[in-house]
């Protein structure tokens, strides 16, 4: 019975120096935790941007001009989006608020025809909480690379812009490279192919697609705009889109700058693209 | 007067002692009184020959605290020295009792950081793991006690058929055992759903559905209504099944066992088939030369069993086993193979041989029953094993049947899914983490590469998934012809990559090329292989 005891007190010590092991473990195991979990928030926000957020703020969340912002750039990071809209928390805070309730009213001078919609259960949106927190973490990832770039952004010089005036002869097109800058960084399908913001691109029914449509148009009666060939009437679409607006579309929905973003080679791409829609 | 002087001069009995014995005499027999008021009748000399292993004496004093105090009445005073060996009873009683505390004791550690609701719950289990010292390791050894509790009630069940100990007089014993076998199983399911991950979820939701099979059918809605609280598992069912998992069955379970304890002591521990004569049962009576005194034997031993056992889990838990979490409840995203634990694959197997009224509810019905009440009607008076062949023969056969029918249960068994999404759950199951996430990052090179071409890829991590990938392809080559498979590794943020799997296959209805694809994200942080090591 004796070496019961002296095993079982022995046992009972190691026991407690096993917990005093553990406990002097403790935070750094904790630490570890929060770091990995906080990449799996990451991990999970990912495919929730890919499912829910990239049609509007554009693949990897460069945003998409006329529909939404993007995330992955520097305004959002170095504090002068917030400064913009008065808002006085952080960064992190002011993208979980505009994912969770959405934003009723948009920032002054940004022409979104769409809302941002509310996200979180708690406003009536679809996702619940750790998931907002997931897509939260996942846009504060960009930080980094967001600020890097800052600067580095490809911009277009006044000379080199294609400009507003339609009766300038543009270059041979290229619809392959059309379609990537109406898919990519122009963001035109969003409101055109996927959505119907704008009158869509593609033919449906009896209604023909938008090169097609271009030359009857100017056909119209009611056609007000100055294009005389259907490849103008693209060309006035894009640059000048409030000269005329289809029935049953509002103007001032279409950004206006695209005259001034678009070198003669991107719009005769994308007017190219455009006329592949028969 | 008196009154008056009374105030000034207080009557301390103490002093009259140390007036009347000494300071050390009073000291000495002051302690004496202490500790026999502890321990219910043993002064400091007492315990210290018990601790030397004296004679006790006669009448023995270490029989008081069994008659006067609390705890120890409960237990008996003696035991046959032929049971206190590890044959018969292999000590699987006792071990349920252990189990039982345990559970007791890490599982109100762990509420008192658990909210049953499902906006926090899962996030109660996050500052568990984050946040809450020794939180993971008391949520790992309550999930660990738990399943091993299990096996322990089932083993002790199979023990006490095998020995015959169900016998006259233990019938009573007996139906009160299986009913806590019952306790069992269904307290440590009610713990599935309270994490609220995908587990919890789904897990409860097929448990739940065998409800609704309970005829008449509006028998069946009610009794499925009761328990999910809804039409489907929600804040109202989490209510419930932690209401369940913490008070009901608890006090079910502890209102039984008192029973079922109450009842092994009244009849005595039963003795093993050869040390009785046929037909006799002598355990109540238990032989002077024959008696095994709990105090100290006993007691002693079974401290010592409790040190090693807790010892045993503390470091099992620390460092080999941890509970698993797998993503947060979503009623949206089903699992590919939704499994009951394991301790319910039979039912699951069962259900799949048919009808759910007859297999879900009827057959499991009449095994609770039999399984309860055959004591009463199997009368055969001889324990011993040469003479109960038939009755052993058909305990094995039920041990066998159940571990079929628990195979059935699985999805190796019976379970129709395209083999496309085989073999993309393979390497990227919704689950857990799977080989894909438990590789190395640092490993997983941007670029594509082709799985039948896994030897040129560049790196060791690469080689194996790609490896993995080719051979399942292979596997399922009759449903899938002219397979390929392809990886595509992308940078994605940083620290995080694009991980697409994609498999291209001729249909064999069509003839035409079909493709099937799955992505995931993988950050350089997740440490999926540390944090859920034998998850899922």
């Amino acid at each position: 019975m004796k070496w019961y005891i002296g095993l079982g007190l022995g046992t009972l010590i190691l026991a407690t120096a096993v917990a005093a092991v553990l406990a002097v473990q403790e935070p750094a195991r904790m630490e570890r935790f929060d770091a990995a979990f906080h990449a799996r928030q990451i991990e999970n926000g990912a495919s929730l941007f890919e499912n829910n957020c990239r049609t509007c703020h554009g693949p990897q969340g460069r945003g998409i001009p006329g529909v939404a912002p993007a995330l992955n750039a520097a305004d959002l990071f170095d504090g002068s989006r917030l400064q913009a809209v008065g808002y006085a928390g952080t960064v992190e805070d002011y993208v979980r608020g505009t994912i969770a309730a959405g934003r009723p009213v948009p920032s002054e001078g940004a022409s979104y025809p769409q809302r941002m919609p509310t996200w979180s259960q708690q406003f009536g949106g679809p996702l619940r909480q750790d998931q907002i927190e997931s897509l939260v973490q996942f846009v504060i990832n960009w930080e980094q690379t967001a600020l890097a770039e800052a600067g580095a952004t490809p911009s277009i010089s006044e000379e080199e812009a294609v400009g507003t005036d339609i009766t300038v002869s543009l270059p041979e097109g290229d619809a392959e490279n059309g379609q990537l800058l109406a898919e990519g960084s122009l963001g035109c399908t969003a409101c055109h192919v996927l959505s119907t913001v704008g009158p869509a691109w593609a033919g449906e029914g009896e209604t023909a697609g938008i090169g097609a449509r271009a030359a009857s148009r100017i056909e119209q009666p009611d056609y007000i705009g100055n294009g005389t060939t259907a490849h103008e009437y693209l060309f006035e679409s894009v640059v000048l889109s409030n000269v005329f607006v289809v029935e049953g579309f509002d103007p001032n929905v279409m950004p206006a700058d695209y005259g001034r973003r678009l070198t003669p080679q991107d719009l005769a791409d994308v007017l190219a693209y455009m006329e592949t829609f028969r | 007067m008196d009154f008056i002087r009374g105030i000034f001069e207080p009557h301390i009995p103490i002093l009259d002692d140390i007036k009347e014995k000494g300071v050390r005499q009073t000291i000495e027999d002051t302690a004496n009184d202490s500790v026999r008021r502890v321990t219910a009748g043993l002064d400091i000399p007492a315990l210290r020959g018990m601790l030397r292993g004296d004679e006790p004496g006669r009448p023995n004093p270490r029989l008081t605290p069994h008659a006067d105090g609390f705890w120890l009445h409960m237990r008996p005073g003696f035991y046959n020295n032929l049971v206190t060996g590890l044959y018969p009873s292999f000590r699987l009683g006792w071990l349920s009792t252990f189990f039982l505390t345990f559970e007791i004791i890490t599982g109100v550690y762990l509420m008192f950081w658990y909210t049953p609701s499902p906006l926090v719950a899962y996030q109660n289990m996050v500052d568990i793991l984050s946040t809450v010292p020794f939180g993971r390791l008391m949520r790992d050894m309550h999930r660990l006690g738990a399943e091993v509790m299990v096996a322990v009630v089932a083993l002790h069940m199979l023990r006490t058929l095998v020995t015959g100990s169900y016998k006259k007089p233990r019938q009573f014993t007996w139906a009160t055992g299986a009913l806590l076998l019952w306790v069992t199983l269904v307290l440590s399911f009610s713990g599935y759903l309270l994490p609220w991950d995908q587990l919890s979820l789904w897990a409860v939701t097929i448990g739940a559905s065998m409800a609704e099979a309970f005829p008449p059918e509006v028998v069946g809605q009610t009794l499925n209504l009761l328990v999910r609280g809804g039409p489907d598992i929600g804040a109202n069912g989490l209510l419930r099944f932690y209401l369940l998992h913490v008070i009901g069955l608890p006090l079910a379970a502890l209102v039984l066992f008192g029973v079922h304890y109450y009842k092994v002591v009244i009849h005595g521990h039963s003795l093993a088939p050869e040390d009785e004569n046929i037909g006799e049962d002598t355990a109540k009576k238990v032989p002077l030369d024959k008696r095994e005194y709990f105090l100290p034997t006993i007691a002693t031993r079974e401290l010592f069993y409790v040190a090693g056992l807790t010892l045993l889990l503390i470091v099992t838990s620390a460092w080999f086993y941890h509970a698993p979490l797998e993503p947060h409840a979503d009623p949206q995203v089903t699992p590919l193979h939704t499994t009951a634990p394991w301790y319910f694959l039979w039912l699951q197997g069962m259900l799949k041989l048919g009808d759910k009224v007859i297999w879900g509810v009827i057959v499991p019905g009449a095994i609770t029953t039999i399984s309860v009440v055959f004591p009463y009607f199997e009368l055969g008076p001889n324990r011993r094993y040469a003479a109960r062949r038939i009755g052993l023969s058909g305990a094995a056969v039920s041990v066998f049947v159940l571990a079929v029918l628990s195979f059935m249960g699985t999805p190796w068994y019976a379970v129709q899914s395209s083999a496309d999404q085989e073999v993309l759950a393979e390497l990227l199951p919704q689950t857990h983490p799977g080989p894909l996430l438990n590789s190395d990052w640092d490993e997983f090179e941007t670029g594509t590469y082709e799985a039948a071409n896994w030897q040129a890829a560049p790196t060791p991590a690469l080689r194996n998934i790609l490896h993995e990938f080719n051979e399942s392809l292979q596997r399922h080559g009759d449903t899938l012809p002219n397979a390929e498979g392809i990886m595509v590794v992308e940078n994605w943020q940083s620290g995080l990559r694009k991980v697409t799997l994609r498999v291209l296959w001729d249909s064999i209805e069509t003839g035409e090329q079909t493709e099937s694809s799955q992505s995931t994200y993988f950050h350089q942080d997740s440490a999926h292989e540390v944090t859920t090591r034998f998850g899922g």
